[in-house]
């Protein structure tokens, strides 16, 4: 028998698979993860497309729930919204496949900084 | 220095009062955070707010409220005290949609680099999670109640300045 969590429903969780599938997108959520709110305009200045398509991109986020945009005097500001990556996890991590996760992500970040130095080293 | 806002946010199929009664509620622990219990001497600006264990023998947070709008709108000052940082603010929003409760926990003046900041964003996102679990009636997610667990079983080495006599 297949049983899940019912947190998230089916087409919320298709809602963040879509955001996320784009890069653009997932840059503009680390851009707001570094900086958060901050306002529309100055997030499209890190992409080479229009103002408008900076907008579709971040309807699409908001509507994943990625972003949360709050309006200050004069603009939006935009703030990344961790909470639906963090309902995606807890739909599909037990207790051991969450300590096993992170304990091989762990190891692979250490592997991979090392190769890094050693890289940074030779150059 | 402070660092710029956070912002978590869910939707909950649930009702405001709902929403509204499991972050104030201090007739039992609350599971989103952390089973703690909230202890308050009044639910208006400037009335005291502790978090304290389920027994009451420690204190993991204390604050002052600053607004309490009912049920729209929670907001009180947040300063663990393990810690010598300074306290920041946390803001609860609730706003009914089609799908139930726009929920929105919000960050502000959380000092730069502290451990504060540290448990502050990490806390955000599971304890928003937890709180959808707990209204939905679905389960509570997995790293909570291994934090819940955890927390029981250590509570013997809290240090001393935690004990809830020094935070009355």
């Amino acid at each position: 028998m297949l049983t899940y969590r019912l947190g998230m429903t089916r087409d919320r969780a298709g809602d963040v698979f879509s955001a996320l599938a784009n890069a653009a997108r997932r840059r503009m959520l680390d851009l707001l993860v570094e900086h958060p709110g901050m306002h529309v305009a100055a997030l499209g200045t890190h992409f080479k497309f229009s103002d408008v398509a900076v907008l579709k991109h971040v309807r699409v986020l908001e509507a994943a729930g990625l972003i949360v945009s709050q309006r200050d005097a004069r603009e939006r500001r935009l703030y990344f919204n961790a909470v639906p990556i963090q309902e995606i996890y807890d739909r599909w991590t037990t207790q051991y496949s969450g300590f096993w996760a992170s304990h091989v992500a762990d190891i692979k970040a250490r592997v991979e900084a090392r190769a890094l130095r050693k890289a940074a080293r030779r150059a | 220095m402070s660092a710029p806002r956070q912002i978590f946010r869910t939707v909950i199929r649930g009702s405001i009062a709902d929403v509204w009664h499991e972050i104030t509620r201090t007739d039992k622990p609350l599971p989103c955070f952390f089973n703690m219990r909230m202890h308050v001497d009044g639910m208006r600006p400037g009335s005291r707010l502790r978090m304290r264990t389920p027994d009451g023998a420690y204190t993991g947070v204390v604050g002052d409220i600053l607004e309490c709008d009912p049920p729209r709108r929670f907001a009180h000052t947040f300063q663990f005290t393990n810690y010598n940082d300074p306290p920041c603010k946390v803001v609860y929003e609730l706003r009914e949609v089609p799908e139930g409760v726009e929920f929105t926990l919000a960050l502000e003046d959380v000092p730069v680099g502290t451990k504060t900041a540290k448990q502050m964003t990490q806390g955000g996102p599971i304890i928003v999670s937890t709180l959808k679990a707990t209204v939905e009636g679905t389960s509570i997610p997995f790293m909570m109640r291994f934090i819940h667990v955890m927390s029981k079983l250590t509570q013997p080495f809290t240090p001393k300045r935690c004990a809830s006599a020094n935070w009355p």
